[in-house]
C-alpha cells in the first residue's frame, strides 16, 4: 500500500508537470502579446519593447516557463499584466468558494443518488422503481445551467424564499451563506444526482445477483440487512469511478453556475480574465483547475485501493 | 416417517407462476443421518434445498410442509425464517469462488454468522479461528485475517463449511459442494463433510460422491422423487427405470463397446409428461404409465409401474 502510494504520488507530480507544460504552451501559442494588449494599437515599438522587458516576456520561453512553474510550487502565480495585482491571492480567495460549491453539489448528488438508486435496484420490478429509473433519465437530459434557471424561477422569482444570486461569505453571516449557496448546490447536484442514480442502480443490481449476498442470507440476514452489510460497499467500487469523473464535470459545471448565480468563484475569475485579456490570470486559473482534476483522480485511485483488498 | 428431532418433508411443491418445478416430495432425515439427493440438472434438487432454506429466487414459491426439530420451514414469514437460517440449518453452496464477500476478511465472515445469532463479538472472533482449525485449514490465526482472494477454491469451501457449522446446526445442506473443486481436493473435502455434518442433505449429480458420503439416497427426476432407499440397495438393485439407466450410464464399460445412455433428453421445466415423469424416455413405458405412480415400498421405495429386478 505504501509502495503504491509513493508510486501514485510520483505519477501525480509528473502529470501535473506535464499539464503545466501544456497549459503554458497553449497560452504562449495564442496570438496576442501582453505588452501590445496593455499599450493598445498606437504604442511605439520602443514602449512595447520596454514593457516586454518589464513583464519578462522578452526572455526565451523555457526560462519563462521555469520561472512561472517554479513560482507555482511556492504559491506565486505572478502579477497580472492588466491589473498589476498579484494573481495568487485572487485564486486562493476564490478556490475556497468553488470548492464549497463543488463539494456541496457532490453531496447533493450523493444524497439523491444513493437512496434513489438503491431503491430503484431493489424494487426494479415494481412500478415505483421503474418510474424512478425513468425520472433519472429525464434528469440526465437537463444541463446544470438550465436547472439553475428553473430553480431560480421557482424558488427566487415565484416563491421568493431564496435569493436569485449573489454570495455572502460564511464569516459574515452563516445563515445567509447557506441560503445563497442552496440553489447553486441544487442546480449542480440534482443533475449529477440523476446521472449517479443510474450508476448506483446498476451497481446495486449487479451486487444483488452476487452469490455472497445469498451467503449472507443463508447466515440469517434479511434481504435489507444483507444488502447493507455486504452489498453497498461492493457496489461503491464502480460508483467511486463515476464519482471521480463527475467531480471533474462538476468543476466545469461550476464555471457556468457561478455565472448564473453571480458567485465569486474560480469560474467567475476565469471568465473575467478571458474578458479582460488577462493572459497570466487565465493561465493560472486553468492550471489550478487542471491540477484539481489530477488531484481528484489521485484521490479516486487511492480510494479504490482502500475499498478493494484485491488491488492491494 | 415421523421423526421429531430431524427434518421431515411432506408433500413439498415448488412452482414459478403456472409451472410446477417440484412436486410431492416427501422424505425425512434423522439426527446424524446422511442423505444424498441425486438427479440431473433441472431435476429440482437445488430448488428442494433452497425451499428448505427459504432462499428461493423471486417469483418462485414453495407449498407443502417441512419441519426441522418440530419447527415449520415452509409458509413461515421471513422474519421467523431468518432466525433459523445459519443457526438451526445451514447450507454450503456449489461455487466457493463467489460465495464469500471479496471485501471482508475471512475471520469476520465466519464470526458474522455467530454475532447474528446472539454471540458476543469477541467470543465469535475467537471461535471463528477454532472453526477454521476444525475444518483443517492451516494456520487459522493468519488465515482469519486473509481476504477470500488470497485463498484457493478448496480453502474457500472449507471457510463456507466453517460458517455453516458455526452455530452447531441440526441440519447441514450441501449443494454440489465439491463440483467446482479439483479431484484431489474433492476427496478430502468429502471426508471432512461426512465427519463433521450433524444431519446431512447432500445434493449432487455424481453417483460416486454420493456413495462415498451418504447412507441413504433420494433419486429425483422431473421434480419428483422416483426412488429412495439405502445407498447399497439402490445402487446394486435399482427398481426405477430411470435409476437403472443412470447407473448403467455411469458404469465403466469395456473399450470398444457403446456407452449405455438414456434415450432422449431432459424436457424443459413444465414439459414433463403427465403421468410418470420418465414415461417419454422409458423403454418399458405403456398405457399404465399415463397415471402418476406413487412412491411405494418400505425402506427401499420406488415410483415405477414396471420396476426392474
Amino acid at each position: 500500500m505504501t509502495l503504491y502510494l509513493v508510486r501514485r504520488l510520483a505519477v501525480l507530480v509528473a502529470s501535473t508537470a506535464v499539464a503545466g507544460v501544456v497549459v503554458f504552451a497553449f497560452m504562449a501559442l495564442l496570438p496576442g502579446d501582453p505588452a501590445e494588449i496593455a499599450l493598445g494599437v498606437n504604442a511605439t515599438p520602443e514602449a512595447v519593447a520596454e514593457l516586454r522587458a518589464q513583464f519578462g516576456t522578452d526572455r526565451p520561453p523555457v526560462t519563462q516557463f521555469l520561472d512561472w512553474f517554479g513560482g507555482l510550487a511556492q504559491g506565486d502565480f505572478g502579477t497580472s499584466y492588466v491589473t498589476s495585482a498579484p494573481i495568487g491571492p485572487q485564486i486562493s480567495d476564490r478556490l475556497g468558494v468553488t470548492a464549497v460549491l463543488v463539494l456541496g453539489g457532490m453531496a447533493v448528488a450523493l444524497a439523491v443518488a444513493v437512496p434513489l438508486g438503491t431503491y430503484a435496484a431493489v424494487h426494479h420490478r415494481d412500478p415505483l422503481g421503474a418510474a424512478l429509473s425513468a425520472l433519472s433519465q429525464v434528469g440526465i437530459a437537463v444541463p446544470a445551467f438550465l436547472a439553475g434557471i428553473l430553480l431560480v424561477f421557482v424558488f427566487a422569482v415565484r416563491a421568493q424564499v431564496l435569493p436569485s444570486g449573489g454570495y455572502v461569505p460564511l464569516a459574515e453571516d452563516p445563515g445567509e451563506w447557506l441560503r445563497s449557496l442552496l440553489l447553486p448546490w441544487l442546480s449542480l447536484g440534482l443533475v449529477q444526482g440523476a446521472v449517479l442514480t443510474r450508476y448506483v442502480r446498476s451497481a446495486v443490481l449487479d451486487v444483488l445477483r452476487e452469490d455472497y449476498l445469498r451467503t449472507a442470507r443463508a447466515k440469517g440476514r434479511g434481504r435489507t440487512g444483507a444488502l447493507w452489510r455486504h452489498g453497498l460497499r461492493n457496489a461503491s467500487v464502480p460508483v467511486v469511478t463515476v464519482l471521480g469523473l463527475q467531480l471533474a464535470t462538476l468543476l466545469i459545471g461550476a464555471v457556468v453556475v457561478e455565472r448564473v448565480f453571480v458567485i465569486p468563484g474560480l469560474g467567475d475569475l476565469l471568465l473575467n480574465g478571458v474578458a479582460g485579456r488577462d493572459l497570466l490570470l487565465v493561465q493560472g486559473v486553468v492550471m489550478v483547475l487542471v491540477a484539481a482534476v489530477l488531484l481528484i483522480n489521485f484521490v479516486v485511485d487511492v480510494a479504490y485501493h482502500l475499498l478493494d483488498p484485491r488491488l492491494r | 416417517m415421523l421423526t421429531v428431532d430431524g427434518l421431515t418433508v411432506d408433500g413439498l411443491g415448488v412452482r414459478a407462476g403456472d409451472t410446477e418445478l417440484v412436486r410431492e416430495v416427501s422424505f425425512s432425515i434423522g439426527p446424524g443421518e446422511r442423505v444424498g439427493l441425486i438427479g440431473e440438472s433441472g431435476s429440482g434438487k437445488s430448488l428442494t434445498a433452497l425451499s428448505l432454506m427459504g432462499l428461493l429466487p423471486e417469483g418462485v414459491t414453495a407449498t407443502g410442509r417441512a419441519t426441522l426439530a418440530g419447527r415449520d420451514l415452509i409458509g413461515v414469514p421471513e422474519s421467523r425464517l431468518k432466525r433459523l437460517r445459519g443457526r438451526d440449518l445451514s447450507m454450503v453452496f456449489q461455487e466457493p469462488m463467489t460465495a464469500l464477500n471479496p471485501l471482508m476478511r475471512v475471520g469476520a465472515q465466519v464470526a458474522e454468522v455467530m454475532t447474528l445469532h446472539g454471540r458476543g463479538r469477541r467470543e465469535a472472533r475467537a471461535r471463528a479461528v477454532e472453526l477454521l482449525e476444525r475444518v483443517r485449514l492451516p494456520e487459522p490465526e493468519q488465515l482469519a485475517r486473509a481476504y477470500p482472494h488470497q485463498l484457493s477454491g478448496g480453502q474457500r469451501q472449507r471457510v463456507m463449511l466453517a460458517i455453516a457449522l458455526a452455530n452447531e446446526p441440526a441440519l447441514l445442506i450441501c449443494d454440489e459442494p465439491t463440483t467446482a473443486l479439483d479431484v484431489t481436493v474433492q476427496k478430502r473435502m468429502l471426508d471432512l463433510i461426512a465427519e463433521v455434518a450433524p444431519a446431512l442433505l447432500f445434493i449432487t449429480h455424481d453417483l460416486a460422491v454420493v456413495a462415498a458420503v451418504c447412507e441413504r439416497v433420494l433419486v429425483m427426476y422431473g421434480g419428483r422423487v422416483v426412488e429412495s432407499g439405502p445407498i447399497r440397495e439402490v445402487f446394486t438393485r435399482p427398481r426405477h427405470r430411470y435409476t437403472e439407466g443412470l447407473l448403467a450410464a455411469s458404469r465403466l464399460t469395456p473399450r470398444g463397446t457403446r456407452l449405455p445412455t438414456i434415450s432422449g433428453s431432459v424436457p424443459a421445466a413444465g414439459h414433463f409428461p403427465g403421468g410418470c415423469v420418465f414415461g417419454n424416455r422409458c423403454p418399458h413405458a405403456d398405457a399404465l404409465c399415463e397415471t402418476v405412480p406413487a412412491l411405494t415400498g418400505e425402506g427401499h421405495a420406488h415410483a415405477c409401474r414396471h420396476p426392474a429386478g
